[in-house]
């Protein structure tokens, strides 16, 4: 049960009455704005209560789940609360509630002055408390060990930004209070790629760091010749330019954690206790170690929440499909803008909405990668709440946003997937109740189980990000009505192979998968397979799925026959023979068909050849049926040492 | 002079005898040394695979390791076979145990092993990074002064295959036609599939790919499509009247195969040239 402190109206309340429905003991809807009823406010008011009078003893309690439900269901999002709990609410309710909606998440978790430290401290607690985390990485160790430092950080009351050197302008250096720079070393002593153009820049132009602080944990390898050589430049580069060094540089060998425990414990403490004036209040370091200290497991050990990189801003041009079904009109808008780099393609959808264009139409998700926020940006298949900008395009770019392909657009980038729910619920990909082989329930009804390397394979096989957009790859599905798709295919696939499914449903799958728009619809596996790991993942799984089909189905149907003489041909001579696939696949009504299409006329006739030499053509009209369909070679040379494929064959498939 | 293996994929000295005409003269031009590999044979297409991945691996490994055994990259000019030894060098990278599986089926048959030392080249991305567009512009002799649309397919645009090029915008074919003296028309279609595994198999999808990806050229401007894909030529050429009667979209345009416009440019073959142009204005597809 939520306990809920005090409760207030923001601005913009469009007095729809849904929270007065919900909770009349509570709100009360005028002309102008939902307020908050004097009978449950400690200041006995009837406003909006803005300035954050608390709730009168036992309503909190009482009403706290109707009030949160009437937050909800809140289309404009303006009724805010304040919890009550685990004891820290006593000071959290004093906040004032626009001080509450203005901390940054960071600076939340940040550990605020405890009663019982010294003035001193508080005075070093007061004001900017930023301290910015640069790294350099290669690999991702050093983005790793940023992260981590960012969350140990808070523990000193400081508020950590992750700052890639990735395109940071040095100029933004001199700003910077505290600094703490992690980077490892690469080749013979280079900068990593991500450090290489800032440190170029800063050897070009570097700024004057008189009010900076700074310390550098640096990572290399014993084996190079250059161990750490990248750290140290940056170590002596800060000082050259007037920054003070607070804490020594810290070498880190392969095995880098520990040492950057022993340099984090004893760096971030000192930066923390650089004031606001830029002054290192030396003598506050015991005091600040102590203050620290308390919660460094909690906060490092088991905390698997990353951190928020920070990038530069990117100006971009922003190309974003519109389609209004009323008018049946579409087309593109396009701006240019400056966004952050770690922005993602959500944030950049809504700033939209909310500063160009009100009614711009997109799904919105969670941020932790929603699988319905699927569209596509400069050509990549993405999901819209967790695909960042910078790693879509570049600064200067262009970012051109389209509805995901494969489904029939609604209104601008929202679009229909009821054809592939529908197909989804035809195939049924889940687990059904069939008699099984496995452990029994308590009412005895049997229960499918597989042990744990069937359980990890069976997760490696189908670890994507989601099937719709697997659906999305698919080049043929927009052309072919009828076809289920990849994405619905790939989850019947999982299910053949996941071992708890019972031998009905793997029969009954299986034979949907042969069916005419089945796995044999997808024309090409290669639309899918460019789409990164996930699409990779797919096509190896429906080309698995075939080549069981294939032995089910011993090669039967055109599918078939073009396997089993395209292998024959290949193991024949070394090369494949066009002729044998044609008459094999095709069949003779399947060329006469081509002779009245005028496909053989093209190839034959070598119209389109650009002047090839006519006796290819010639010859393919004279020696029906081989010549019909762009054939020139009827019997192949063999390859040299062609025995060393048929080889092949006999060791890997005797079947062709 | 450049050196390289050349591997001519599945259709080039078979159907496709134009790439086989047009690739070595223009290498000749570029400086280029073409190897015969004349043990390789055929890769399996994508086609083998879907009843033993492991033999069309095992095919392309061997295929690979003739190459790597005379210290040579492999360059070939068919999207797919590129694609195909890109997939097959990657998944042997990617799985030491079932590299060293197909490692040792090769070595039992062909006394060779494929070690991961050479790459393989498509012409396109070999023309524009081992040869140089500055070099290519200056051997242009037959300014091309068309509107070409390149067509990439999608077998090799991806990571890990395109080599620096972009894999969703690419832009090579456009920067290469450029400096052949065309001008390259940008449409949406470039990297869409075109079906070519599947023109046999599953015809009216393939059809209607075709259909979608010519049209498309076509509203944009294009005058002259250039394939990258030998296979995919076939479907954009030969089927392209079949594709517009079925789909009803007017499919009408010359396709070529980017090795023929290259040596046009470079002032071979000036009568194909002549007629191409012909076609270009006055008949058309």
């Amino acid at each position: 049960m939520a306990v809920v402190a005090k409760v207030w109206i923001d601005e913009d309340c469009i007095t729809c009455d849904a929270c007065q429905d919900i909770c009349p003991e509570v709100f009360v809807v005028t002309d102008e704005s939902s307020e908050i009823l004097a009978a449950v406010r400690t200041d006995g008011v009837v406003d909006r209560n803005v300035a954050g009078s608390l709730l009168v003893d036992g309503i909190g309690a009482e009403l706290g789940d109707i009030i949160i439900e009437a937050a909800e269901a809140c289309p404009v999002e303006v009724i805010k609360y304040e919890l009550v709990s685990d004891g820290a609410a006593d000071e959290a309710v004093e906040a004032a509630p626009a001080a509450v909606e203005a901390a940054a998440p960071v600076a939340a978790a940040s550990v605020a002055p405890a009663a019982g430290v010294s003035e001193a401290l508080n005075a070093v607690f007061a004001g900017d408390r930023s301290i910015n985390i640069l790294f350099g990485s290669q690999t991702g160790n050093a983005a790793g060990l940023a992260e981590k430092t960012a969350k140990l950080a808070a523990n000193y009351g400081l508020e950590p930004n992750i700052v890639d050197m990735d395109g940071l302008d040095p100029a933004r250096l001199a700003t910077m209070k505290r600094v703490m720079i992690i980077t490892s070393t690469w080749g013979e002593g280079e900068m990593p790629d991500n450090a290489d153009a800032m440190w170029n820049a800063i050897n070009a132009n570097g700024p004057a760091l008189g009010s900076t602080h700074f310390s550098v944990c640096a990572i290399g390898d014993t084996a190079y010749d250059e161990f750490c050589k990248a750290g140290h430049d940056w170590n002596n580069k800060l000082a050259a330019l007037g920054g003070t060094e607070a804490h020594p540089i810290q070498e880190c060998d392969v095995d880098f954690e520990p040492p950057w425990k022993i340099w984090v414990e004893e760096a971030l403490p000192l930066l923390a206790c650089v004031d606001e004036s830029g002054t290192l209040q030396v003598e506050l370091l015991e005091e600040m170690k102590a203050f620290g200290a308390g919660d460094d497991d909690d906060v490092v050990e088991g905390d698997f929440a990353p951190g928020i990189i920070e990038k530069e801003a990117m100006t971009i041009t922003l190309e974003v499909f519109r389609y209004c079904p009323e008018a049946a009109d579409s087309g593109w808008d396009t701006l240019t803008c400056s966004v952050p780099g770690h922005a993602t393609v959500q944030d950049l959808l809504m700033t939209m909405q909310q500063d160009v264009d009100g009614s711009l139409a997109f799904r919105r998700g969670s941020s932790a990668g929603t699988p319905t926020t699927g569209v596509r940006v400069n050509g990549r298949i993405v999901l819209a709440d967790c695909a960042r900008i910078a790693d879509l395009a570049k600064d200067g770019g262009r970012v051109r946003i389209e509805p995901l392909p494969g489904h029939p657009v609604v209104r601008d980038l929202v679009v229909d997937t009821s054809r592939y729910e529908s197909h989804r619920s035809r195939a049924e990909p889940w687990i059904r109740t069939d008699p099984r082989e496995g452990e029994r329930l308590p009412s005895g009804q049997a229960m499918g189980t597989m042990d744990s390397a069937a359980a990890t394979a069976l997760h490696q096989a189908g670890d994507v990000l989601s099937f719709q957009l697997i659906q999305a790859m698919s080049d043929s599905l927009p052309h072919d009505q009828h076809y289920e798709g990849p994405g619905v295919h790939f989850q019947q696939w999982l299910r053949v192979l996941d071992p708890r499914t019972s031998e009905k449903q793997r029969r009954g799958i299986l034979n949907s998968l042969q069916e005419k728009d089945g796995v044999w619809s997808e024309a090409d596996h290669a639309s899918l397979m460019r789409y990164g790991e996930d699409g990779r993942l797919a096509a190896r799984a429906l080309n698995e799925a075939r080549g069981v089909l294939l032995n089910q189905s011993r090669y039967a149907g055109k599918s078939g026959r073009l396997v089993k003489w395209y292998g024959r041909s290949v193991k024949w001579s070394g090369n494949v023979n066009e002729t044998t696939l044609y008459r094999q696949v095709l069949g003779p009504l399947g060329l006469i068909g081509n002779v009245f299409s005028g496909v053989s006329a093209r190839m034959a006739l070598a119209f389109t050849r650009n002047g090839g030499p006519p006796i290819r053509g010639l010859q393919a009209l004279l020696v029906p049926p081989a010549g019909l369909g762009r054939i020139p070679k009827m019997f192949n040379s063999r390859v040299q040492n062609y025995h060393e494929v048929v080889s092949l064959f006999n060791e890997i498939d005797q079947r062709f | 002079m450049a050196k390289v293996a050349y591997y001519p994929g599945n259709v080039a000295r078979a159907g496709a005898a134009e790439v086989e005409d047009c690739i070595q003269p223009l290498c000749r031009a570029l400086n280029i040394q073409l190897v015969e590999i004349p043990r390789a044979s055929s890769d399996g297409g994508n086609v083998i695979k879907q009843a033993t991945p492991k033999l069309q691996d095992a095919l392309v490994a061997r295929n690979l390791a003739l190459a790597e055994a005379q210290g040579l990259d492999v360059m070939t000019t068919c999207a797919t076979s590129h694609a195909i030894m890109c997939n097959t060098a990657q998944d042997m990278e990617r799985d030491p145990v079932y590299a060293s599986t197909v490692n040792n089926l090769v070595a039992r048959t062909s006394k060779v092993e494929f070690t991961g030392e050479i790459q393989s080249w498509h012409l396109l991305h070999y023309l524009v990074e081992e040869i140089g567009l500055d070099k290519i512009r200056n051997a242009v002799k037959n300014p091309l002064k068309m509107n070409i649309a390149g067509y990439y397919g999608p077998d090799m645009q991806r990571e890990g295959a395109c080599a620096g090029d972009d894999p969703f915008m690419p832009t090579y074919m456009e920067q290469l036609i450029e400096a052949l003296g065309g001008t390259p028309i940008d449409y949406d279609s470039k990297c869409m599939s075109v079906g070519s595994t599947s023109m046999l198999t599953l015809e009216d999808s393939s059809l209607a790919m075709t259909a979608a990806v010519l049209s498309d050229a076509i509203q944009s401007g294009a005058d002259l499509v250039v394939s990258a894909c030998t296979v995919s030529h076939v479907n954009l050429d030969s089927y392209q009247s079949k594709a517009g009667r079925v789909s009803g979209k007017n499919t009408k345009v010359p396709v070529c195969h980017l090795s023929e416009i290259v040596a046009f440019a470079l002032g071979f073959y000036p009568d194909r040239l002549a007629q191409l142009r012909t076609r270009v204005r006055l008949i058309g597809s």
